[in-house]
């Protein structure tokens, strides 16, 4: 078995999970490690971008072939095969509309769900996302429509029609690489900013923020909309990349996957998320690889990663509190203009 | 439509989110931690039960006290390998959250992988096991059969709470309790010793929950996911309660199982919603306090309301 | 400039606050005194929109603020310090101060994206702050983080980020408690500076009555959430009531 292990495919597959994980840690990075809030409810938004792609793509290609058929049945499925590859133009059009329509969409939805929680302490967002996850996976199981427990198979992949498999998914690894990358540079933006530094405050003091004169609520809650959204596009992301979407594939252990990655990678540090993430997700393959060589262990692999995990976050928290990388102060203009200022001052 | 089997389930679920709820109320108030492992004590509690009735342990009166000592252990292990030395290093309260769901992540699987270990060891399947003791003969009560666990369970339940009651309100532990719970730092001066005064909220908290969670089981069935199926409504109960008040905690706990039993049943007859839905009745319970009531004091939460107010200028 | 109309703030059965009526004039160092649990900082939490008031009204420059949200009256120009400073740990003492300005441009998310757009606002706003932290003596900590400064400086700190934020009233919260005797002089001194070059109003809780008594034009005296006492401080220091309920304290 190790003989036939399969290098390229083995790093593609980590690629893009890596890719997807990174750009969820990096939006639990903008809630938690910046501005305090805590979110356990990520995997709300993530499946609600998966679901929102594997929904639009599939109704769009249905309908543009002129098939009449519900999503999920049989037929759909075996049509979406057939006209996935006809038109290079209408599959890549579609990736980036269901990107944007989902960023606008999750967002919308997490600025709606954590506004009315977000002057209440920090336990009652996270409780409130947490079963608001847990009850969409509950509603989406009976949900017949988008195929209930079965969910939604045979979504057509952006790059059909690329015949060479190998190379499709290659590529698509890149473009995940770069979707995370551009994710990056905006939270980077964003934290180096007057803004970023309100998320700080709120973080540190959410109370005397308030008492300065700010609007902590819209702040959290704009910080929410821009991580819920985040969120749905790493979703959208994994849609493609399975080609299908179920209930079960986004249950609250998702989140603390995530979770485990930000903390263990250095809360308010953007590069420890992307690290927490790369490590992450590479034991979380090799263990895969594992997996497959010892079907019959004593005890599944599956749960010793988990209490991993687990122990991960604790112990972090107890003898690294600030994780593998520490949070960095504020790049700011601030510091060279109080340079000039004093400098000035010295010659003259 | 609403018949005896609704008023029945209405009345031990009751009883027994009470008997959950409170601990998590109580341990908010004496620690400041949002305690993520109350989920577990419920799942370890029921599955001590399951263990010990498979091991032949056939009275109620060893099971339960079995099930006490195993999640006040766990609790108590907790505040000293994570809580307290974190809090020693001034972890703010998102930190200590943070840390429990660590915990709770962590112990959850530990039971996953028992489990895993214990089908092989009794060859049955744990993973999804009604944990009852054989002793416990049924009771014809006006044509419905109840079982004898449902008078057992009350038993049980109006026992813990009468001590609860009493060790609050009488007794000297009691009392240095609800004096940490009311003020920490007056409490430290007066000299009570307040580490101590934790440790045994924690464990009288891990304790009660573990036992609610085994009277759970014994009515519903124990799975791995037993105490993470109840924290919605768990937290929903204590959120009445404002995380502070025990009286509306205990008060809480009937209105989120009337809710679910009453309401639901009426909801299914008049509009036809499924009975799957029923979590989403805790959760809008959820969001109905947070907006019109919020626990502000308590839980710790921002001076900001949302009505807007009109003044007219002199 | 501040008037409160029979104000008062109940917990449950606690009268925190009962029924008391002052005012503070534009350009005025008044003083707020009474012993402990006496109702002081809640007087303050309420005008400052902190809490709602059970009863009674707050005006000030002519508008009625009581039951706005703290970030709001901010923004009206009346702006407090807390009893135990509530600085920003993880930022720098520049950006503590930087903080304060209302509606920069920056500070909406997406101009945050666009470095053009707030970067000229944003090297003026540093500046002004430099030349504040200058002015009271901090210029040599600029850059360090707020956890890592003295308690005195973290005194200090506070009133610079009052006045960085264009208040127009500070109400100032024990600004002197565990600041050397010295220290606190110069603390007030350096408030009567600013009164008189910036026309700033002051209203102060102070428990070191030997340090306010020198400084401030008028005294008002809570006792139980009530007003027991008011008038110029040598007259207040008089009144047998006055004295009478520090004894009871003491």
């Amino acid at each position: 078995m190790m003989l036939g292990f399969d290098v390229i495919g083995f790093l593609i597959s980590w690629l893009t999970l890596f890719g997807t994980y990174a750009i969820l840690s990096m939006s639990l990075n903008l809630e938690i490690g910046f501005t305090g809030m805590a979110d356990f409810g990520k995997v709300a938004f993530y499946g609600i971008g998966a679901y929102l792609a594997a929904t639009i793509t599939a109704f769009t290609f249905l309908f543009v072939n002129g098939i009449k058929c519900p999503l999920h049945s049989v037929e759909a499925i075996v049509a979406l095969k057939e006209c996935a590859s006809k038109n290079p133009a209408l599959n890549v059009s579609i990736f980036v509309l269901c990107i944007l329509i989902t960023f606008i969409i999750t967002g919308a939805i997490g600025y709606l769900i954590s506004y009315p929680t977000l002057r209440v302490g920090p336990a009652f967002l996270g409780i409130t996302v947490l079963s608001f996850g847990e009850l969409l996976r509950i509603f989406m199981r009976h949900f017949e429509p988008t195929g209930g427990t079965k969910g939604l198979a045979g979504i057509p992949h952006p790059l059909a029609w690329i015949p060479d498999p190998r190379l499709r998914d290659g590529i698509y690894a890149a473009i995940v690489l770069v979707v995370m990358l551009l994710t990056y540079l905006l939270s980077e933006k964003i934290a180096n900013s007057p803004f970023g530094r309100l998320m700080r405050t709120v973080r540190d003091d959410e109370i005397a923020t308030l008492c300065l004169g700010k609007h902590v609520p819209r702040i959290k809650a704009a910080v929410f909309f821009l991580a819920s959204g985040l969120a749905g596009i790493a979703g959208v992301l994994l849609a493609y990349y399975l080609g299908s979407v179920n209930p079960d594939m986004f249950v609250p252990a998702v989140t603390f996957n995530v979770w485990a990655m930000v903390i263990f990678g250095g809360m308010g540090n953007n590069k420890g998320a992307l690290i927490g993430s790369a490590i992450i997700t590479f034991v979380d393959r090799i263990s895969f690889v594992v997996n497959l060589l010892f079907p019959q262990a004593i005890i599944s692999p599956d749960y010793i990663r988990w209490m991993i995990v687990g122990l991960l976050i604790l112990i972090t928290l107890l003898f690294k509190p600030q994780g593998l990388m520490p949070e960095t102060p504020i790049k700011t203009l601030a510091l060279t203009a109080v340079a000039e200022e004093s400098g000035g001052e010295e010659n003259a | 439509m609403i018949g005896p089997t609704e008023v029945l389930n209405t009345i031990w679920i009751g009883i027994i989110y009470m008997i959950i709820a409170l601990p998590l109320t109580l341990s908010y108030k004496v620690t400041r931690i949002i305690n993520f492992v109350h989920i577990n004590f419920i799942t370890i509690g029921a599955y001590v039960g399951v263990i010990l009735f498979l091991l032949g342990v056939n009275s109620l009166l060893l099971v339960i006290p079995a099930s006490f000592l195993f999640g006040a252990a766990i609790a108590v292990l907790n505040h000293f390998i994570a809580f307290s030395p974190l809090e020693k290093r001034g972890a703010n309260p998102v930190i200590l959250m943070i840390a429990s769901l660590g915990l709770w992540i962590f112990y959850k699987y530990v039971v996953y992988a028992f489990l895993d270990l214990g089908q092989k060891v009794f060859r049955t399947n744990l993973f999804s096991v009604i944990p009852r003791a054989t002793s416990l003969p049924d009771v014809s009560v006006g044509g419905y059969v109840l079982s004898g666990h449902f008078f057992a369970a009350i038993l049980v339940a109006g026992v813990i709470l009468g001590v609860l009651y009493l060790l609050l309100s009488k007794t000297s532990v009691g009392r240095a309790i609800r004096a940490v719970a009311d003020n920490p730092t007056l409490a430290e001066i007066s000299g009570i010793p307040k580490e101590r005064v934790v440790s045994i909220t924690w464990a009288l908290c891990g304790g009660m929950a573990a036992v609610g969670g085994l009277l759970w089981a014994v009515f519903a069935i124990a799975t791995p996911e037993v105490g993470d199926a109840l924290i919605l409504q768990i937290f929903a109960v204590s959120v009445i309660g404002g995380l502070e008040s025990l009286l509306w905690t205990g008060i809480g706990a009937f209105i989120i199982s009337g809710a679910e039993n009453i309401l639901m049943s009426l909801l299914n007859a008049v509009l036809g919603v499924p009975v799957s839905f029923r979590p989403f009745i805790s959760f809008s319970a959820l969001l109905l306090i947070i907006l019109v009531k919020p626990p502000l004091g308590a839980g710790g939460g921002l001076p900001y309301r949302f009505k807007i107010v009109r003044h007219y200028k002199r | 400039m501040l008037e409160v109309i029979d104000l008062a703030r109940y917990f449950g059965g606690i009268k925190a606050l009962d029924g008391v009526s002052l005012k503070v004039k534009k350009g005025s160092i008044v003083g707020l005194i009474g012993p402990n649990g006496s109702g002081k900082t809640t007087l303050f939490n309420v005008v400052t929109g902190f809490y709602e008031p059970t009863r009674g009204e707050v005006w000030f420059n002519g508008e009625r603020i009581d039951g706005l949200n703290p970030n709001e009256i901010y923004l009206k120009g009346l702006v407090r310090t807390f009893q135990i400073p509530r600085l920003f740990q993880s930022l720098s003492v520049l950006e503590n101060v930087l903080v304060t300005p209302p509606h920069q441009i920056g500070e909406s998310p997406l101009n945050a994206l666009f470095k053009k757009k707030w970067a000229n606002q944003e090297m003026n706003l540093a500046r002004q702050a430099f030349n504040i932290l200058k002015m009271l003596g901090l210029a040599p900590y600029t850059n360090i983080k707020v956890s890592d400064l003295s308690a005195a400086h973290i005194k200090l700190l506070e009133t610079a980020r009052g006045l960085m934020g264009g208040a127009k009233l500070l109400l100032l919260d024990e600004p002197t408690a565990g600041v050397a005797y010295t220290t606190a002089r110069e603390l007030f001194d350096f408030i009567v500076k600013l009164r008189d070059e910036k026309g700033l109003t002051f209203f102060i809780i102070e428990h070191r009555l030997e340090v306010l008594m020198d400084y401030v034009e008028y005294v008002y005296v809570l006792h139980n959430g009530k007003l027991l006492s008011e008038g110029k401080p040598d007259e207040v220091v008089e009144d047998k009531k006055v004295i009478e309920a520090y004894i009871g304290e003491g």
